[in-house]
């Protein structure tokens, strides 16, 4: 296992290291970086000198051989912790990205949370008695939940919980938009949770959906093996073969899906993290995206690239946990 | 909307000038300073006037005098500290605009050769090398000295935190997520703060701000005005919209430098085949009831404005003679073409997503086709229009939002020749038109020095004048400024103020009707910093939310779009022309 680890831990240099030129060279093509400070720095556009030092200090040469040379400027720069500074304000990037990065760990945690013991749960209720009520209506709710889509479900619930509330009763009964009320100052987990409950409901709908389907899958898969009829024949109880040995096998494809859910959610709710204006990294990355903001833009990639990577050998870890059979090694 | 950098611009007259910038975004509403300020949702730019302006360079010394204005500060004046206001902060002021690398804006500042202290601390001279009429936007919103380490470069300063005021609200606290004010004890005018505390918070957009007052989250906001706005709240008895007319038009732009319309005949027979009346009844009779065109030209009503010139633009027949006597012959599509060429397309290019604007092009589109000009929508995001388009000159037609700012120096910053954008400006120039008359150029500067303000009326009257006769814009209406917001949440003067170049700058004075101890306004767009001479001001809601409500300078700017003195100053400041 240990030699796995090490072996996939060295082959996710390389390929950070591809992905993260890719996107460099994606995202100068994209933002033109030089274009934009000189629209930020209308003064300053018109100093060629200025200008030409600012191409200096942050490798934008030209040319793809230009492109190279200014990635190992930028990619020095970030292994050193030299960021360079954001086009707009020429601020620190680091201190808004890492809270915007908390904020959204916090926001995805909390819906993985929700989600997964929900949309486990319904799957194996369903799958224990299939083609009855409970699985007709777990299904019918799973195509419903895919089909909304975030930004309906926000607004719907936004408009129901916030504005109509207040106008039946004077004040909303849960807040829509913010991580805490306007005019709040500090750490307040509690208030912060309410907050948080819409944004984490909108982004559990779909997951709970999917995760529902796939588990109700699986399971059915497993409870219709082979070697589960063999235990049922030793006499083995029901709940003991569901528990013991189906449950477990029907969890190693549900491993893959979660662990790579997991990893895509630090980039993953832009739409949901807009909506609520929670401060997260796909309000980070509208923000940075509208403001052609290189230097903000790729720190953002280099994170979400490492979470899906990260995640994607947690997942390979956790499937040979559960099945034994599988031999990494 | 389309704010251009003199727009911005004259926020910065009025900010830092009152330190604004020439550019920004303004979204619905945002206006910053005079020029075109579009915005939709995004990005406004604005028109005007950045300008030139080198630094305070040594040189400057030499040059002859034309102008001193002498400015008698308050004894009374101090800062949130309780120290005084003196010509050190002036001169700091001066120094930060002109030798700041990344200030946005010089405009104004580049003619003044010194600015010194006078006969005592409380008193400032600063010399002009030449008359300089729009003076009453410099010095706009000043710098405390004691609060910069280097006056000679605040590119550093003011990244998160705005540490002084001398406004009646100081900061005390900013971040991604709201802005905290509360009131400044040592604030010796008689319009003290009212309410303990004022939260701004950023709003996505104008569907977001509505729904955040309609759910009691936010007080009050600031959209630009649209009949949703007023569908989306009349549910609610607590909820009231105010609308008033301020600096804000729209206008259609023949961009001329190239393209069909650098044709003077083509581009005079386009503009008079556009049926501006049809085009009222369509698209802003429902908007707004009795809508009129505005016929001032790129500017509003007002002193500077002669309502005759752009009447009875729409002649058909004038049109189709000019065409015809020019050579020109309908092809076999019935559009306009001539000596065997294609007829010529004409790219009308808007922001995208913007309704009323859609609704425009799918009016006038038809019927210019119909009138032989082959006119296709050739539209992008806001963003790319006000950014990347306008600036570079792509587009033949354009249609946005300025605002106008009570000076209009903005004109001179967007429609002089030494602004079309070209490498002797390094493409920075503003006039996105690219119409070039000289003399119409010459009037403008010619208004910009002359300080008597009916005599500087006739040079603005006469260049606009020129640009009727020229054909580079035509302005459809001035739109209407509007302030929503909860009257259970928030009372007092709430709508005297919002035609003001500086918006709500009067919150000061409302009350707290709902006894919570704070006022809340949501923002549409939010600040990445609080620079206020860098590209951190480019945009209405910075000078709106951080600029203006902190710092106080020689003139404010008043609801009917004047400008008057404010409680820093002992007394008028004396203009002397040498």
């Amino acid at each position: 296992m240990l030699r796995f680890i090490v072996r996939r831990l060295l082959w996710a240099i390389p390929t950070l290291f591809i992905v993260t030129f890719v996107v460099y060279c994606a995202l100068r093509l994209a933002t033109n970086p030089l274009a934009s400070y000189a629209r930020a720095n209308p003064r300053v556009a018109k100093d060629p000198e200025k200008m030409a030092q600012y191409v200096e200090t942050n490798g934008l040469w030209p040319g793809f051989g230009g492109y190279v040379r200014g990635y190992f400027v930028w990619l020095k720069g970030f292994v050193t912790g030299n960021w360079q500074v954001s086009i707009k304000g020429s601020r620190p990037v680091w201190p808004n990205l890492k809270i915007a990065l908390v904020n959204t760990i916090r926001l995805g945690l909390l819906a993985v949370m929700v989600s997964i013991p929900i949309g486990l749960s319904l799957g194996i209720f369903a799958a224990l008695k299939p083609g009855r009520l409970r699985d007709t209506a777990v299904n019918t709710g799973a195509i419903i939940g895919f089909s909304v889509q975030p930004f309906i479900s926000a607004i719907i619930l936004q408009l129901f919980f916030g504005v109509q509330w207040a106008k039946w009763f004077g004040e909303p009964l849960l807040p829509t938009s913010g991580l805490y009320p306007p005019g709040h100052q500090g750490f307040d987990p509690v208030l912060m949770l309410k907050y948080m409950i819409l944004p984490v409901i909108v982004v559990s709908i779909q997951s709970i959906a999917s995760y529902s389907r796939y588990m109700r899958a699986s399971l059915l898969d497993v409870l219709n093996s082979d070697y589960l009829r063999t235990a049922r024949s030793k006499g083995i109880s029901e709940r003991r073969v569901l528990v013991k040995h189906a449950l477990r096998n029907a969890m190693i494809p549900i491993v893959t899906l979660a662990a790579l859910d997991i990893g895509a959610i630090v980039g993953g709710l832009i739409i949901s993290e807009a909506v609520f204006d929670y401060p997260g990294m796909g309000v980070f990355f509208l923000n940075a995206q509208s403001n052609g903001d290189f230097p903000e833009l790729m720190p953002w990639m280099v994170i979400i690239t490492s979470s899906v990577i990260l995640f994607n050998l947690l997942a390979d870890l956790a499937y040979a946990w559960l099945d034994p059979r599988i031999r990494l090694d | 909307m389309r704010t251009s950098n003199s727009s911005k611009f004259a926020a910065l007259a009025v900010g830092l000038a009152l330190v604004v910038a020439a550019c920004g975004s303004d979204s619905s509403s945002s206006p910053t300073t005079a020029g075109a300020t579009e915005t939709t949702g995004g990005t406004e730019t604005t028109a005007g006037s950045e300008t030139t302006a080198g630094g305070s360079d040594t040189t400057a010394a030499a040059e002859t005098p034309a102008m001193t204005i002498t400015y008698n500060i308050n004894d009374k004046a101090v800062w949130e500290d309780g120290s005084p206001i003196t010509a050190d902060d002036f001169i700091c002021t001066f120094d930060a605009t002109m030798n700041t690398v990344g200030s946005l804006s010089t405009s104004g500042y580049d003619q003044i050769i010194s600015v010194e202290q006078g006969e005592n601390d409380h008193q400032v001279v600063a010399t002009f090398k030449t008359v300089y009429a729009p003076y009453r936007g410099l010095f706009g919103g000043l710098i405390k000295k004691a609060a910069v380490a280097d006056c000679n470069d605040i590119s550093g300063d003011f990244q998160t935190d705005f540490p002084f005021s001398n406004r009646p609200y100081k900061l005390e606290s900013w971040d991604a997520n709201q802005e905290i004010l509360v009131p400044n004890e040592n604030y010796w005018g008689d319009d003290k703060a009212v309410v303990q505390k004022v939260v701004m918070v950023p709003k996505a957009d104008a569907e977001t701000e509505i729904a955040s007052l309609l759910s009691s989250e936010v007080d009050f906001i600031y959209p630009q005005y649209s009949p949703e706005t007023a569908d989306a709240v009349k549910g609610d008895s607590n909820v009231k919209v105010s609308i008033q007319f301020g600096g804000d038009y729209e206008g259609l732009y023949f961009q001329q430098n190239d393209g069909p319309f650098a044709d003077a005949t083509f581009r005079q027979a386009f503009a008079q085949s556009i049926d501006v009346e049809g085009l009222m009844a369509q698209v802003y009779e429902p908007i707004v009831a009795g809508a009129k065109q505005l016929t001032c030209g790129p500017i509003v009503p007002g002193r500077y404005c002669d309502e005759t010139t752009f009447q009875n633009t729409y002649d058909p027949a004038a049109a189709e003679k000019l065409m015809t006597d020019a050579g020109w012959a309908k092809d076999g599509n019935g559009y306009w073409a001539k000596d065997g060429a294609d007829a010529p397309e004409i790219r009308w290019m808007i922001n995208t997503g913007n309704t009323r604007r859609e609704n425009t092009q799918a009016f006038l589109i038809p019927l210019m086709q119909a009138a032989g000009f082959n006119v296709v929508a050739d539209n992008c995001e806001a963003e790319c229009v006000f950014q990347k388009r306008l600036p570079a000159m792509d587009y033949d037609l354009g249609m946005y939002i300025s605002t106008a700012p009570p000076d209009p120096a903005y004109l001179t910053g967007s429609f002089t020749c030494d602004q079309v954008p070209s490498d002797a400006n390094n493409q920075a120039g503003q006039n996105s038109q690219g119409w070039c008359n000289e003399e119409a150029s010459a009037l403008l500067e010619k208004a910009d020095a002359t300080i008597d303000l009916d005599e500087r009326a006739g040079y603005i009257k006469d260049a606009i004048k020129m640009m009727r006769e020229d054909w580079v814009m035509l302005p459809t209406f001035q739109f209407p400024k509007s302030g929503v917001y909860r009257t259970d949440k928030v009372g007092g003067p709430v709508e005297d103020e919002l035609n003001n170049y500086a918006a709500f700058i009067n919150f000061n004075q409302w009350t707290d009707v709902d006894g919570d101890g704070q006022i809340v306004i949501g923002a549409e767009q939010w600040p990445g910093c609080l620079n206020p001479i860098t590209e951190c001001a480019n945009s209405s809601w910075y000078v709106w939310t951080v600029s203006f409500p902190l710092t106080m300078g020689v003139y404010d700017t008043t609801n009917d779009g004047e400008y008057k003195l404010t409680p820093l100053m002992a007394d008028e400041p004396v203009v002397e022309i040498l």
